[in-house]
């Protein structure tokens, strides 16, 4: 194992981290998330507080019990970004001191979509944020004889075509189960442009295989990692998310 | 070294100037009046303070009795002392030292740590009580006007006297009933020290005196007059401490906003949620639930601010990643009532926060905020951070008065976050001013001096 990891140098962009008002050197430095190119791609902003988090969650010698707080965190943060790509219309409002307020309002009905097992870790973050929201649920595994993933089970509300998804896994390495899942996904109408894609560490190949093959649907990611391995695994990752979350 | 007192250059560079120009908030606290009442063992001292602090019933106006300051008494006096032979009398007795430092730091603004002594065991205890932010202070005991240290601070010197057989029968009943001692060895003393220690140090104290008020409490004339003089310093210094706020307005509409104070970016969701939460015809279930939501955003937010420090660690797979984490314990200060609508939302980030509660209320009739109770951690001054929460902030008097405490309380500025759901220009301006350090962390920016309507829709009453 040790040769396999010298053999590549981990090496992420590293650069200070903190508020606009403190100076660099009151900074203290981190690897944060690999830029990409793509316009329908949005990582979280890169935090102190998120890279706390997201070393809290990578640290092998983290229990499951702050495994799973921690990664809720993570997971608000990231549905509440996510949210933010909904339609929205001018609401205007009367307040309690009897102004009143030019504000927005929610526009268009949605609906979670998770990955089975890992992506069922984030239907409490959506719920947290979205009382009563509907969650459909899709088991992808991989085929032992060609080693490619089959769709094993769905269950998705029925007028999900008319609705914009969240669709939900934490760890997004190759893509190959996303890719399926979104496939699933348009086969019952829904059009790309409403598919948000919520995960918490994205692959740079990953990423790049999603959107040559669905240009127009957009990625919320908390932090891209550096690469994969041989073995198809993120670089540096944080371990199988499901086993961690679930049952360690 | 500076020797240029002459010189125009130097004199203008010389930082003192610039921290003369940094506003100055003055809490109400700040200058505190003390009025000494002396007077012989039973003259009716304490009835007579308690008798005026209960009248005005206000918790910035408090007793401090020169008993805490007895000496602690080495073997051979303790020893003495139980056979009613040493001499608590005179006034070699008192600690005046500690007396004077514990009233030096009450002036200066700070909290003052008053040891408790135990009659029963002629020692101070190992606790002590503490006081902060009075803004009077009623002193009581024989020789209140014996230290010409103490005199000096204060503002009203008065002497109550007694018929001497009174004060002998006082004395025994207090003793006997209240400090565990017998008859016998309450009229040992009396003859041995009280009565001519009476004649030697508490009598001359008649001509320090500003008032001399015979016959304690029933004497309502005195009374009276101490108390209406009490409410003349207690106005003055709500006066004052008003207008040392409105002055901090100066320079609001013309000047940026400061660069640590941080408006959530108004994303479509957090407009949204700020909508609901506006707007009157939301239902309080709905209210409730944004308003935790938006919350939560915030001290995620607000923790952006706390300090980290680099972290390196290893993944499952054995891969390392260079990290953050934080430096220390971050805690809590609510400012009561209306930063408890943060409660929700702070424990879904931090559940076992460590959490100091204050509260302040505008007075009704002034607007002054008035700082009514006060419960931190002990420590606070060695957490890394806090954050302090309030729903709205109008005029920002009642964040200045809560962040002065925290200061008070050996808490550097910019170990402290305050953050809040709304603001207006003017409070974040004189907050800024007066604490430039600390960070403010705003959910929208409103009209200036909003109501507090946050509290009473989250709480519904």
């Amino acid at each position: 194992m040790a040769s396999e990891s010298e053999k590549r140098p981990q090496v992420g962009p590293t650069q200070c981290v903190g508020p606009n008002y403190r100076s660099e050197s009151q900074k203290p430095i981190a690897t944060v998330s690999t830029e990409v190119e793509h316009d329908n791609v949005v990582i979280l902003p890169q935090t102190p507080q998120l890279i706390a988090l997201l070393t809290m969650i990578r640290d092998k010698n983290t229990e499951r019990a702050d495994f799973i707080f921690y990664s809720n965190r993570i997971i608000r943060l990231l549905v509440e970004e996510g949210l933010n790509h909904l339609p929205v219309v001018e609401h205007t409002v009367t307040t309690p001191i009897g102004s009143t307020y030019a504000g927005l309002m929610f526009q268009g009905k949605i609906c979670g979509v998770s990955i089975m097992r890992a992506g069922e870790a984030m239907e409490q973050g959506l719920r947290d944020c979205c009382r009563s929201v509907r969650i459909g649920k899709i088991l992808i595994q991989r085929d032992e004889e060609t080693a490619k993933p089959k769709l094993f089970y769905d269950k998705l509300p029925e007028d999900i075509a008319n609705r914009w998804v969240l669709l939900l896994d934490p760890m997004f390495a190759t893509g190959g189960s996303a890719i399926m899942a979104v496939e699933v996904l348009k086969s019952r109408g829904v059009p790309e442009e409403r598919i948000l894609f919520l995960n918490l560490i994205a692959s740079p190949e990953g990423i790049r295989n999603f959107s040559s093959k669905f240009p127009r649907l957009r990625v919320v990611t908390a932090f891209v990692d550096q690469g994969l391995d041989e073995k198809n695994y993120i670089i540096p990752g944080l371990g199988d998310f499901g086993d961690r979350f679930y049952t360690m | 070294m500076n020797t240029g007192i002459g010189s125009p250059t130097i004199v203008a560079d010389n930082p003192a100037d610039t921290i003369a120009k940094r506003v100055h908030y003055s809490p109400p606290w700040a200058d505190l009046s003390i009025i000494g009442i002396a007077g012989s063992s039973g003259s009716g001292k304490s009835t007579l303070s308690q008798a005026i602090v209960s009248k005005l019933n206000l918790p910035w106006v408090v007793i401090l009795s020169m008993d805490s300051y007895y000496k602690p008494l080495n073997a051979e006096a303790s020893r003495k002392a139980f056979l009613n032979e040493y001499d608590f009398d005179s006034p070699e007795a008192i600690d005046f030292d500690a007396l004077v430092d514990t009233l030096r730091d009450l002036k200066a603004g700070k909290r003052a740590e008053i040891p408790v002594y135990s009659f029963e065991k002629h020692q101070r205890m190992k606790e002590t009580t503490s006081i902060y932010s009075p803004h009077v202070l009623v002193l009581e005991g024989i020789f209140a006007l014996y230290d010409p240290r103490v005199m000096d601070l204060m503002d009203m010197r008065i002497y109550c006297e007694a018929d001497a057989d009174t004060c002998l029968s006082r004395r025994i009943l207090r003793d006997v009933k209240d400090r565990g001692r017998t008859v016998d060895g309450c009229i040992k003393q009396w003859f041995g020290f009280v009565k001519p220690n009476y004649e030697k140090y508490v009598v001359p104290q008649r001509n320090h005196a500003d008032i001399i008020v015979p016959r304690g409490i029933e004497n309502r004339v005195a009374m009276t007059m101490v108390t209406q003089y009490i409410e003349r310093k207690l106005l003055e210094k709500s006066t004052h401490h008003r207008a040392a706020l409105k002055s901090l307005e100066v320079g609001y509409e013309t000047e940026p906003l400061s660069e640590r104070a941080i408006i959530l970016k108004e994303t479509p969701q957090l407009k949204s949620m700020t909508t609901l939460i506006q707007d009157i015809d939301t239902s309080s279930e709905d209210f409730i639930f944004y308003f935790d939501r938006l919350s939560c955003l915030l001290i995620e937010q607000a923790l952006n601010n706390v300090h980290f420090k680099e972290l390196t660690v290893e993944t499952p797979a054995g891969n390392k990643y260079c990290g953050l984490t934080p430096k220390g314990e971050v805690s809590a200060v609510i400012i009561l009532r209306g930063g408890a609508t943060f409660e929700a939302g702070l424990r879904r980030v931090i559940p076992d926060c460590r959490t100091g509660r204050l509260l302040i209320q505008s007075n009704i009739r002034t607007g002054e905020p008035e700082l009514h109770y006060l419960k931190l951690p002990k420590d606070i001054n060695n957490h890394d951070s806090v954050l302090l929460l309030d729903a709205q902030m109008a005029s920002g008097g009642s964040a200045l008065m809560a962040v002065q405490v925290l200061v008070d309380h050996g808490v550097p500025q910019d170990r402290i976050v305050f953050a809040t759901f709304s603001a207006g220009r003017v409070g974040v301006h004189r907050l800024t001013k007066v604490f430039p350090e600390i960070t403010v962390v705003i959910g929208n920016m409103v009209s200036d001096f909003q109501d507090r309507w946050v509290e009473k829709r989250y709480f519904r009453c």
